[in-house]
């Protein structure tokens, strides 16, 4: 496949409680240990996309910091926890028409701060409100754990999915992290510790929430022919897709039921000439156990409804049939946005797991999940050429 | 969880109009007839600016819940939980709520709902939703 494009290196700083850096310099950083990761030096990348982030995260004057010069490519994505798989398509895309060589793609974030809780990063607070708009905060809708537990207990009213069947999304994750060495979370849980663990927003426990975590991750997108004279073994892209479904709040709405997985996940899946049976790893966006169960089921692992007793049945862990979050996710590992996924797919993909690798690694599914079930995206990679 | 105090944003002050008076106010376009949330700009269906304001029934059923619970303090005291909802009118739009006098056992999709405005010493009115039975 000459217009094949893959994944040729992977950059990640420190993550979790990293202070006293800025953003930018995560970002850099990120940038330079993945150019490094490849084999690459920074002058031999001619496109930068820099994802959007919360704590004061690097715009495009990274270019500048980083000391990049004559690119092709410069530009600064969002579509909130669907930037990274946009921003390696819009990467594959650009080495695809010729219109850049060798492009990062960047995501960096500190919203942490030393003696402040985790949830303040994601969280409102003011004492004044204004207009309509204000006085949902000011009734008391200030986190967005707030609104993952709207969509969750939507899902349970309707399908009958349970706190445990959650709980088992946790505990299937937490198993997976005490295998990976960059994981913050690597203590096992038990399901009773999570049905104990203190509610945040019913039906959401502490631990069907993520963490939060400082820190970037970087990866190098070029030509899998270019790839294969690098120093790693190419991570090859797929197929990719994004699913933006625009739901109204209003009578009818399937808000919190069902999310843009599922045309993202079709668009990407028919790309890669794959289907839901095919896939061997999922790495997918984890903000909450409740994201993980209705992307299971908007992408076809099980039927709508199911995710809860799909979940249970223990599929998702190690040794299980659909190895899902393998890295420990953002629930367990570290919380990079879209970058906590695609980077745990690029190790996988390349045999790189150690103790959690996944038996096969053929066909590696990654998902971005942003705002409140409003945005998705989709990448498959592989360690094989696509078609061969 | 306290409520914060409401003030005026000159885009939607008509609804704190209808507010002050227990009169729930919403968006209303007037050539495909479809209502609206009070902050609505456009109509996405026909994508008019030019919204009305029209009086609402008050009526609403239960879409989803959560019942938020703070962070316990140094102390070990927890603040009381806030029950909030996304709730739909009789008219068609959803709104994010905070329910009143709402036991746990009694919470159901579709239970109905209506309007109550509270008028604190500070600040603007705002809306809770009480069950109601006729």
């Amino acid at each position: 496949m000459g217009d094949g494009t893959a994944i040729a290196g992977l950059g990640m700083t420190e993550l979790g409680k990293v202070y006293g850096r800025s953003p930018r310099r995560l970002a850099a950083d990120a940038v330079r240990l993945a150019a490094a990761d490849a084999g690459l030096a920074p002058g031999e990348l001619d496109g930068l996309i820099v994802s959007h982030g919360l704590g004061g995260s690097p715009g495009i004057e990274l270019a500048d910091a980083l000391g990049m010069r004559d690119l092709r490519l410069l530009t600064q994505m969002n579509s909130f926890g669907a930037t990274a798989g946009a921003m390696v398509a819009h990467a594959a895309m650009s080495v695809r028409s010729g219109a850049a060589s060798a492009v990062a793609c960047v995501f960096a974030d500190a919203p942490l701060k030393p003696k402040q809780s985790s949830g303040a990063a994601y969280h409102r607070d003011a004492r004044e409100w204004y207009g309509f708009g204000g006085m949902t905060a000011a009734l008391g809708l200030r986190s967005v754990n707030s609104f993952y537990a709207l969509a969750a207990q939507r899902h349970m009213a309707r399908y009958g999915t349970t706190s445990e069947q959650l709980g088992a999304i946790a505990v299937a994750t937490r198993e997976w992290a005490t295998r990976n060495p960059l994981a913050q979370m690597r203590d096992p849980i038990t399901l009773e510790d999570h049905q104990n663990s203190r509610w945040v927003a019913e039906p959401l426990h502490l631990l069907d929430c993520c963490l939060v975590s400082n820190g970037a991750i970087a990866v190098i997108v070029t030509s899998a022919e270019r790839a294969r004279d690098l120093a790693r073994p190419p991570v090859h892209l797929w197929g990719w897709g994004q699913g933006h479904p625009g739901l109204r709040k209003e009578r009818g709405s399937e808000w919190g039921l069902t999310t843009g997985a599922v045309a993202s996940g079709a668009t990407a899946m028919k790309m890669a000439g794959v289907t839901p049976s095919d896939v061997t790893v999922c790495e997918l966006y984890d903000c909450y156990t409740y994201t993980v169960l209705v992307s299971l089921e908007d992408y076809g692992f099980c039927a709508k409804g199911e995710g809860g007793a799909f979940a249970a049945s223990g599929a998702l862990g190690p040794g299980g049939s659909l190895p899902t979050n393998t890295g420990g996710g953002q629930l367990s590992a570290y919380y990079m946005w879209g970058m906590t996924p695609l980077s745990e797919a690029v190790i996988q993909a390349r045999g790189d797991g150690g103790e959690r690798q996944a038996p096969s690694n053929d066909v590696v599914l990654v998902s971005g999940n942003g705002g409140i079930l409003d945005h998705h995206s989709t990448l498959i990679v592989s360690p094989h050429p696509k078609g061969a | 969880m306290d409520i914060g105090v409401l003030r005026r944003d000159g885009r939607t002050d008509p609804f704190f109009d209808g507010a002050a008076a227990d009169r729930l106010v919403i968006k209303h376009c007037a050539s495909c007839d479809h209502r609206l949330t009070p902050d609505a700009g456009d109509c996405p269906d026909c994508g008019t600016t030019e919204l009305a304001w029209a009086d609402a029934s008050g009526a609403a059923s239960l879409v989803t819940w959560t019942v938020t619970h703070g962070r316990p303090a140094a102390d070990g005291t927890v603040p009381p939980p806030a029950f909030l909802a996304l709730v739909e009118l009789a008219e068609g739009p959803w709104l994010h709520a905070r329910l009143d006098g709402v036991e746990r056992a009694e919470l159901r999709e579709g239970l109905p709902l209506r309007a109550v405005f509270a008028h604190p010493d500070e600040g603007e009115p705002y809306m809770l939703f009480r069950p109601w039975t006729e």
